[in-house]
Formats: structure tokens, C-alpha cells, sequence
């Protein structure tokens, strides 16, 4: 369960970072029912010899996954999931099992859309290492008080 | 998909070094996809996802949402899952994974509306820019619209997705 606090629309100020969440160690059976739902029978995500020949030190994390658990980070921290309205996102690195993912973000800007109250954010990635997994940006709404 | 090679046997039509500017503006086969129940129970623990409204319409309701939803997270799954479907790489890319490499590039998606669980889209793709870039290695970028529309022909969610094919 999320603990991170709530906030609304008035709360937020461009350059406040968003409260960051910790997901791990990434667990190497998760990626079969990963390669299933996406039908992605690569053997770089499942077979340990297949992506060390390729010079990779194990197998590779699908990268729609690395991405859930960026928008878990945010979605999370909504009062409501779909109160998510946009992403774009750079894959720049790979994710391998028992990595540590650390996400967080940043305000960049507070505006009314067609009155709804928007905040557009920077959003990343990282591993234990600091190497940036995603970064990108988002766009979400939060309620006003009262 | 993060990084894909394969030995270098079996290479058949693919072009040495294509043109893939030629695909601007090809369409590619629509495909529709429906939000399976097991899917997002089998996906809920991966992410570790535990919002009540995922778990049943009436939790869901008692949110806000007219019926079950989905993770948001799940919903990339969902783009990604259609779009591999969409294209065939050697017919529709001029790429070989057994000679080649390919990366995801940047995805933008942009929510209309929630998605629910037990929905059928209908995902509708299109190449919309292809571009060389030089980094440590020469690569092309091909760029994909990609729309999903609901069974009312509602636009549910839209976008783009780069694909990086090393040269």
C-alpha cells in the first residue's frame, strides 16, 4: 500500500519534486508471465545463455515492465489512477534481475485545461547505480480543495 | 523488446542498407485486442498494482469508474502488445532480427478515457516519420501513430512509438 501523502492542485508549485518510490529487487520469474501477456517470445528476456552470447550479463527485463512500475510511481501517488493524462517516455537503458528501481519526478508546470487543473511533471527512472532507466515527462490531474 | 540480436544466418530479402523513408505513410494492419480478465490477474502481483478498483466492478464503482478498471500500467502493455502485431519487420520495417538489432526508441500516449477490463480496441497504426541519427552507431528512427478506439468508435487512447533499427 502507497503511504505517500496526498496532495491537491494548490499544493504543487513548479520545481517541486514529486515524493520518489522504491520497487524491488526485480524478480527474474516475473518476466514469464510478462512474455505472455505480451507475446513477446524473445529469448533476450528468458534465457540466460541466449543474452550472455550477445554480452549481456543476464537476461533483460521486457521494457514495458520497467515502465509499470514508472507509472505505478505516479499513479499511486493520485487520488485516482486515471487521473493520469499523458507520458512520454525514453527507454535509455536495460533493467537486469535484482535490480533496484528508484522513481521520481518534478513539477515543471501548473495550469487549468478546459477547467480541469493539470500538472505537467518530469519523471525518471533509475537503478541502484544511478543509471537512468526512463525519463520523460507526464501530465496528470489533481483535485482542488473543497 | 530492449535489444535483439540473432546470428548472422538466414538473412533473405531484408536490403543491405534500405531506404526506409519509403514507408512514410504506410498503414499497417489494424488489430483488435480485447482486455482479458486473466491478463490483469496474472499482471496484478508482477507490478504488485493493489488499488481496489482493479479487483472488482464494484470497487471501481465505489472510485468513480463506471465499471472495472485497469492499471494505467497496464495500458502500455496494451500499446505494445497491438503495435508488435501490427507490422511484420521484414515487410513493413526492411529489418531481419536475425541479423539485426531494435530498440524501443520514445513513446508518447495520451488518455482519452479510462480502459476496462473485458473491452475490445481496435488499434489502428501508421508510419508517420522515418530519420537517420548518428549516435556510437548509425541507426534509422521509424516513427508510429497508433489510435485505439472503443467498440462506439470512440478514440480511448493515442499516441506515437519510435522503434530504433541499428544499422
Amino acid at each position: 500500500m502507497d503511504t505517500r501523502p496526498k496532495m491537491y492542485f494548490e499544493d504543487v508549485d513548479e520545481g517541486m519534486p514529486l515524493p520518489q518510490a522504491q520497487y524491488g529487487p526485480m524478480d527474474r520469474l516475473a518476466y514469464i508471465p510478462v512474455a505472455i501477456i505480451l507475446r513477446d517470445t524473445n529469448p533476450l528476456h528468458l534465457d540466460r545463455v541466449y543474452a550472455r552470447e550477445r554480452g549481456l550479463p543476464d537476461v533483460v527485463q521486457q521494457g514495458p515492465l520497467n515502465e509499470s512500475f514508472l507509472y505505478r510511481f505516479l499513479t499511486d501517488w493520485l487520488h485516482r489512477p486515471w487521473d493520469i493524462r499523458k507520458t512520454k517516455l525514453r527507454f535509455a537503458a536495460n533493467v537486469f534481475p535484482d535490480d533496484m528501481l528508484t522513481c521520481g519526478g518534478v513539477v515543471t508546470r501548473t495550469y487549468n485545461d478546459n477547467g480541469e487543473p493539470r500538472v505537467d511533471c518530469q519523471i525518471w527512472q533509475e537503478n541502484q547505480k544511478g543509471e537512468k532507466i526512463i525519463t520523460g515527462v507526464a501530465t496528470f490531474t489533481l483535485p482542488e480543495r473543497g | 523488446m530492449n535489444h535483439q540480436e540473432t546470428p548472422k544466418e538466414e538473412l533473405k530479402e531484408v536490403p543491405t542498407h534500405p531506404d526506409r523513408t519509403t514507408l512514410i505513410g504506410r498503414a499497417l494492419s489494424p488489430v483488435v485486442y480485447t482486455i482479458r480478465e486473466d491478463d490483469i490477474r496474472d499482471y496484478l502481483p508482477v507490478v504488485g498494482e493493489e488499488h481496489p478498483a482493479f479487483l472488482s466492478h464494484e470497487d471501481s464503482r465505489a472510485a468513480g469508474y463506471e465499471r472495472r478498471v485497469i492499471p494505467p500500467s497496464f495500458a502500455p502493455f496494451v500499446a505494445v502488445n497491438v503495435l508488435l502485431r501490427s507490422f511484420d519487420w521484414e515487410k513493413d520495417f526492411f529489418f531481419n532480427y536475425r541479423t539485426g538489432t531494435a530498440m524501443f526508441g520514445e513513446q508518447e500516449l495520451e488518455y482519452l478515457r479510462p480502459l476496462y477490463v473485458g473491452e475490445t480496441l481496435t488499434i489502428r497504426a501508421e508510419i508517420v516519420d522515418v530519420y537517420e541519427k548518428q549516435g556510437k552507431r548509425t541507426f534509422d528512427v521509424i516513427q508510429v501513430s497508433v489510435t485505439a478506439t472503443d467498440e462506439a468508435e470512440t478514440v480511448a487512447f493515442r499516441g506515437t512509438q519510435s522503434y530504433i533499427l541499428f544499422k
